[in-house]
């Protein structure tokens, strides 16, 4: 009897809010939403640098890395050495912030001469920004170009000041003028069905003896002969393809087939990223993300062949590197870590499991980075009570 | 990876990958360098979006690609053409980005991001001038050049541009990210909202969490409901994380 008179009252009390929502849902326009105005009751976030790519200009012992976690651009001593019981190692400048135009950055390069900057964005801005020698804080670039949107590698022929561009979303090489800015367009473009450009990534240059390398994901977009490519074109369907290095000619443009291509089990490649080229020791360098390695190749490789030198293992400190710069001069190559918050130095004759000669940290020692980058989705296994993170 | 499902019936987690053009699914709690269980790639299965949903109930898959969405067996494996598409001019799709389905109340819901997310350059003044994103309300089982039962859009709305979206069938809701103007890094009008299938036309949403100091949101892009606790679970892209909110006035 009371559960009746208890069901009768919420009977009634339900046609009242049912007529109340009615009456709402006709003027659903005059709305005013309830605004949440309150803290999260948990945040996941990693407080310490992603280090995403690094350049080094030797001469003025600068080391310049990006950092896709916290949208920064670090400048270094590249002599600088974390101790083994400090939290981490200060940058001498950081350049961040909402008029700097660079976010989920993944290319850097150092000009020679006027020691500028330039930043490239991959998914979420599409600009390409320079600063100045000076820049820092919330600096607005000295200048920027807009460019294709995914663009990840960067090169720069400096005697022809000419800047190469991969476009991870256009399977495509772009070539622009290095002091191109604004709306300007590229030189040429390399892109097409037969380049066999597949989520292309890093990018060097072999300016003596005129080659471009370009390091693919192995994502393939099939086109339909004649086709630009891109994944937007008509009648496009995916591939996977093995990993691969393509070479092109320094001045090819257009649908060409690679001259050769890296490729195959023997190679070890696993999402290889940012490349360098040792022009002197003829060798290509590559920082082999999802294997936690880096690859060195003979410049004149073909096919599927073993590196010729390998580093990697749990004493050399390297946990996903998408990034990687060769200083020539002194002997070094050094290693974006995007998984341990660090920039690793090495011998370029480093070969194993090898120690690092530096290790500049920007995180504490030892606390594996949490990789979240552009989480452009979230999802949630109520079975094991877990929290999924799409990069 | 723009987004990420796990399929509860059948302990799997699904994912589009746009540069290859595939889905992929996995085992529930796959781990490490794992392959994946069955791929849909392919010529006849052609171009894949940036985000699905998945049905596991009528065993689909929803996706889109260009202005058609397409809907896969959730099954198949390998090569397979779309069991059935919505496109055409009726439809009002453009720019397809957000999509989610309810399988009890027999809807699916399309985020549209409009004229943003092209591979052109796009300017701060483009996005200000160019026509906004909107939610689209159809019928699960809609097929061809169908108009929509409702669509969300106009300046009470809020709507720029939605990502990822949620249902919650028992209240009939749609939750949405609205990441704001895609040039803008920190943008003042982001949220996260909050509006009911029933919504038609320029309307402000239920409940939002606006972007802003005390809520820590900054630029949302992912949402996921955890009903069981009564929790809406956000990925922001300028946070680079994953913030937790309790909501039971919500669910």
């Amino acid at each position: 009897m009371i559960k009746a008179q208890r069901g009768g009252k919420l009977w009634l009390l339900s046609v009242l809010s049912a007529g109340l929502v009615l009456g709402a849902q006709t003027r659903t326009e005059d709305r005013k939403p309830i605004t949440i105005e309150r803290a999260p009751q948990r945040v996941i976030k990693d407080q310490y640098p992603s280090f995403s790519a690094v350049a080094i200009n030797p001469d003025e012992n600068m080391l310049v890395v990006t950092d896709e976690n916290l949208f920064q651009i670090l400048e270094y001593d590249r002599r600088e050495n974390t101790p083994a019981q400090a939290r981490l190692s200060e940058p001498k400048r950081v350049i961040s912030g909402p008029n700097t135009r660079a976010e989920m950055m993944c290319g850097v390069y150092i000009d020679p001469v006027t020691k500028e900057i330039y930043v490239l964005n991959n998914d979420t801005q599409n600009w390409l920004p320079v600063f100045s020698r000076d820049a820092r804080g919330n600096a607005t670039p000295s200048r920027y170009l807009a460019t294709p949107h995914g663009t990840f590698g960067i090169a720069v022929d400096e005697e022809k000041q000419q800047m190469y561009m991969t476009v991870q979303h256009q399977n495509s090489i772009v070539v622009y003028p290095k002091q191109a800015a604004g709306e300007e367009k590229p030189l040429r473009t390399i892109a097409g069905s037969d380049t066999q450009l597949e989520d292309p990534h890093g990018i060097a240059l072999d300016l003596k003896n005129r080659l471009i390398f370009v390091s693919n994901f192995g994502n393939a977009q099939i086109s339909p002969p004649g086709s630009s490519g891109g994944r937007r074109s008509a009648d496009t369907y995916g591939k996977f393809e093995p990993p691969s290095i393509t070479v092109y000619p320094l001045d090819a443009s257009g649908n060409v087939k690679p001259l050769r291509v890296i490729e195959g089990p023997k190679t070890r490649l696993n999402w290889p990223s940012q490349m360098a080229f040792h022009e002197p020791r003829q060798e290509l360098f590559v920082a082999n993300d999802a294997d936690d390695s880096i690859l060195v190749f003979r410049a004149g490789d073909q096919g599927d062949v073993a590196p010729i030198r390998a580093i990697k293992g749990p004493t050399t400190g390297i946990k996903n590197p998408p990034g990687i710069a060769l200083d020539i001069k002194n002997g070094e190559v050094s290693v974006a870590s995007m998984g341990t918050h660090a920039v690793l130095f090495f011998p370029v004759t480093a070969d194993g499991d090898v120690k690092p000669l530096r290790i500049i940290r920007g995180g504490p020692a030892n606390q594996v980075a949490l990789n979240i980058g552009n989480p452009g989705a979230v999802g949630y296994d109520t079975k094991r009570d877990q929290i999924l993170v799409p990069n | 990876m723009h987004d990420v499902r796990y399929d509860a019936v059948h302990d799997e987690i699904v994912v589009p990958v746009p540069y290859a053009q595939a889905i992929l699914t996995f085992r529930g709690g796959a781990d490490g360098q794992e392959a994946p269980i069955r791929i849909i790639q392919g010529p006849k299965t052609g171009a894949i979006g940036s985000r699905l949903d998945v049905d596991p109930i009528h065993n689909e898959i929803f996706t889109y690609t260009g202005n058609t969405v397409t809907v896969y067996p959730r099954e198949a494996n390998g090569d397979v053409a779309p069991i059935r598409v919505i496109r055409g001019p009726d439809t009002q799709l453009k720019r397809p980005y957000g999509i989610a389905v309810d399988p009890i109340n027999d809807i699916l819901v399309i985020g549209l991001n409009s004229n943003f997310g092209s591979d052109e350059p796009i300017t701060v003044e483009d996005t200000e001038s160019l026509e906004k994103g909107a939610i689209l309300i159809f019928n699960r089982t809609d097929s061809g050049n169908v108009k929509p039962r409702g669509v969300i859009r106009g300046p009470k709305s809020g709507i720029i541009r939605i990502n990822q979206m949620q249902l919650y069938p028992q209240k009939k809701l749609i939750v949405g990210a609205m990441p704001g103007v895609i040039d803008s890094m920190e943008p003042d009008s982001a949220f996260l909202g909050v509006w009911s299938y029933d919504d038609n036309g320029d309307i402000p949403p239920k409940w939002k969490i606006p972007a802003n100091d005390r809520t820590k949101l900054k630029k949302p892009f992912g949402v996921v409901l955890n009903p069981k606790n009564k929790e809406v679970i956000i990925s922001d892209m300028r946070n680079q994380g994953v913030l937790v909110f309790s909501v039971p006035e919500v669910f």
